[in-house]
């Protein structure tokens, strides 16, 4: 059943979602799930650019060990925007929101997700999160870090503390909202034949995904709801004037915090799953091992909070344990490179942009978790906590492994959003860019963190020079690769070649209808009887 | 007693009317166990505070209005009974019992939020307010103020999602009293008890946690 009918040219009829209507209103008020991919995509696109050139300053500023570039004040704000605005208006709904919504309905054969309405209304709420933090950046800024610490954010900071908090618990009942509707529609709205583990690995990841939105999120909200209690009315329960305990507002706020790593990391680990399969033209090896690993990270996830705490005052026993489940993380982490490793093995390769992409990814995702693995040994953590070195190993998982997946991703799926192929050559130009000038910002930050630069100064020995001018330098090039894929991209809506149902010779549902899909997906509802990637290479089955 | 047809208006993208009833509850399920977290924070805030503060947080225990927060508990256990009563009615088509027993629960979630205005009241006279100017009852420990203010919290949020259960239900109401909605509409009936039921559960946390065990 996967010959692909698709509707073309019917006379009178709209041939696809983008071309159905015209008006603002039919974007501004629709319930198309493909359509509030888009405006998710073109949201967190522009808070993309908002944190990339606070992070641009944040490098400039680097540049000389002396600081003389911005005062103390303006480069805490600077460092605290970069965090707030990645880690919560791109990283987290990057992929989840944008692909996760466009493709999640498609991917199992369903018309929409189970609720459009609120997905839409989920939109508007991030967009009101969205508003607070603008209204922070155009008051002058907030300067607590992206980790918003009792008491510096309750008590002494002189910034604007309260509309950044507002900003951020409004955002998480929009990932809350997102993630009980992917949860009830990988559910319920499965199409005939779409079993559990005919499912592909991207809905898994995205299911786990969501269970952390819907388990971690409402813990934060409290968290960040008692500190605006406690620094707007003195309803003070952290306070440590009156006995309270602000080691307690990190342990509530690393428990959403930490499962929030695999938010962002998990729908990348999807991505480069289908990329992978689809690039090697290969069943993906030990399906069932790679579905399992994505719940058994979502489940761990939520224990190992700790790690953050390592000298924060927690007690011995309580860092032994936090560090050994840390270590257990590594195990489904592992089962996934290798597996996607074994799929590329003897697969039948084409190195397009989305496969440059991946390649990239599970480098640099390798890197970034076994570095993890040194801050969560106890020793090393005392010498390397709040050292560059962290900085680097979470800009390794951050942006090397999410931020190369929803470029890898973007581009694979270009074809089906926009109905436009992108320019190839200049897609593996901009991969290449991009993987260069990552590796020559965050590499010289380990070795800094290595030898003792701490994070969050913007003063540094001046014996520190060198290393901060190469990544200062390195971050000139990734500007240059992010800011060709929007040039080319944006190009190619009106001027790339039309795209075919299936360029890649996948075999994801979503491939079966037209580029860009119908309205309602599909032209007949698709009944599965065949297994998940079952392109002509099999992979030995383990699962 | 008039028997209505009842019965749920297919939805343009689900499949069958099973699906779209299950879906509706199992969302609202995954939304209560997001709500669940959000008070399981508070929940932990205040057992900490009793390990670290045992003398305080009894001190402060026993200035709460313990006979209030009982009043309240058998409050919101009738109101559960007469939303269970407006479902049972809801699936046989009882249209004009069933709203009865809709605006008896939304009476009764009133009550609730009266007597817990009372009891602010009173806690306002009696200096229990240490966030406010004026003096403190308790000022001598300082500890206190840690477990008044989670109290305060708990109460206010757990009174917000009953202020917003009770507005819902009102409308609902106004919905259920107009012709043909238990034929189209009948799962909104259960969905919206399935809430009314949480924020009952919650209490029934609350109140032991807060009132009780720190006596």
């Amino acid at each position: 059943m996967r010959d692909p009918a698709t509707p073309h040219g019917t006379i009178g009829q709209p041939s696809d979602y983008l071309h159905a209507r015209y008006t603002l209103r039919s974007w501004f008020f629709t319930t198309d799930h493909k359509r509030i991919g888009l405006l998710y995509l073109a949201s967190i696109t522009a808070f993309f650019v908002l944190g990339a050139i606070a992070a641009g300053l944040i490098r400039l500023c680097l540049v000389v060990p002396n600081g003389q570039i911005f005062t103390n004040d303006t480069y805490n704000k600077l460092f605290t925007m970069h965090g707030v605005i990645m880690v919560w208006f791109f990283l987290i709904p990057s992929i989840p929101s944008t692909f996760g919504n466009f493709l999640l309905p498609l991917m199992i054969g369903a018309k929409d997700v189970a609720f459009p309405r609120l997905n839409l209304l989920s939109w508007y709420v991030f967009m009101t999160g969205a508003l607070f933090t603008m209204i922070t950046l155009i008051l002058g800024g907030v300067d607590t870090g992206w980790t918003f610490y009792a008491p510096f954010s309750t008590t002494y900071s002189n910034t604007y503390v309260i509309p950044a908090l507002l900003g951020v618990i409004v955002v998480g009942f929009s990932s809350i909202l997102t993630g009980l509707n992917f949860v009830v529609t990988v559910h319920k709205m499965r199409c005939p034949g779409m079993t559990w583990f005919r499912m592909p690995i991207f809905i898994w990841t995205l299911y786990a995904t969501s269970l952390i939105f819907l388990l971690g999120t409402p813990v934060i909200t409290l968290a960040l709801i008692l500190l605006v209690m406690e620094r707007a009315f003195h309803i003070g329960v952290f306070d440590p004037r009156l006995g309270g305990d602000p080691v307690l507002f990190e342990h509530l706020f690393w428990f959403y915090s930490h499962p929030a790593v695999y938010i962002m990391v998990l729908p990348g680990m999807g991505v480069i799953t289908e990329l992978v399969a689809a690039f090697a033209q290969k069943r993906v090896f030990g399906y069932k091992f790679v579905a399992y690993a994505s719940i058994g990270l979502a489940s761990i996830t939520f224990l190992v909070w700790g790690h953050h705490m390592f000298v924060n005052g927690q007690s011995q026993l309580a860092s032994t344990v936090f560090s050994f489940l840390s270590f257990a993380v590594a195990v489904p982490s592992a089962v996934k490179v290798y597996n996607w490793t074994a799929t590329i093995h003897k697969g039948n390769i084409r190195l397009d942009t989305p496969m440059l992409y991946a390649m990239g990814y599970i480098g640099l995702f390798v890197l970034g978790g076994l570095t993890g693995l040194f801050l969560a040994t106890l020793a090393v953590d005392a010498h390397l906590h709040d050292t560059y070195f962290v900085v680097a190993h979470f800009h390794y998982i951050m942006v090397g492994g999410t931020m190369l997946a929803f470029l890898g991703g973007l581009h694979y799926w270009w074809p089906k959003f926009t109905g436009r192929m992108y320019p190839e050559a200049f897609g593996r130009v901009g991969a290449f860019l991009i993987f260069i000038g990552f590796n020559v910002t965050f590499f010289p930050q380990f070795i800094l963190g290595y030898l003792g630069m701490p994070r969050r100064y913007h003063v540094y020995p001046p014996e520190f020079q060198l290393l901060n001018i190469l990544s200062s330098a390195g971050s000139t090039i990734l500007a240059v690769g992010y800011f060709f894929p929007m040039i080319y991209l944006i190009w190619s809506l009106w001027f790339g070649k039309r795209a075919p149902a299936n360029p890649w010779q996948a075999r994801g549902l979503e491939w079966t209808t037209s580029s860009p899909p119908p309205p309602h997906n599909f032209a007949v509802t698709p009944r599965v009887d065949f297994e998940p990637y079952d392109y002509a290479i099999k992979a030995r089955e383990v699962g | 007693m008039i028997a209505e047809p009842v019965g749920i208006e297919l939805v343009g993208h689900f499949a069958t009317v099973s699906q779209q009833r299950e879906a509706a509850k199992l969302g609202l399920w995954a939304w209560l166990v997001t709500e669940l977290l959000l008070f399981a924070g508070l929940f932990l805030c205040a057992l900490i505070i009793r390990i670290q503060h045992p003398a305080a947080v009894t001190l402060a225990a026993t200035h709460l209005k313990f006979w209030i927060g009982a009043a309240n508990t058998a409050v919101l256990i009738c109101s559960s009974f007469t939303m269970s009563g407006a479902i049972a009615l809801s699936r046989i088509g009882w249209r004009a019992g069933m709203l009865r027993f809709m605006l008896a629960t939304a009476g009764l979630g009133t009550l609730f939020l009266g007597l817990k205005g009372f009891e602010y009241y009173q806690d306002y006279v009696e200096h229990m307010v240490p966030f406010l100017a004026g003096p403190y009852v308790l000022a001598r420990d300082q500890a206190t103020r840690l477990f008044v203010d989670v109290y305060f919290i708990t109460t206010a949020l757990h009174g917000v999602h009953l202020i917003t259960g009770v507005s819902i239900l009102l409308v609902l109401t106004w919905q259920a009293s107009r012709p043909h909605f238990l034929a189209r509409h009948q799962n909104r009936i259960e969905v919206y008890g399935l809430y009314w039921h949480f924020i009952d559960l919650i209490w029934i946390i609350v109140f032991p946690v807060l009132y009780v065990l720190n006596r």
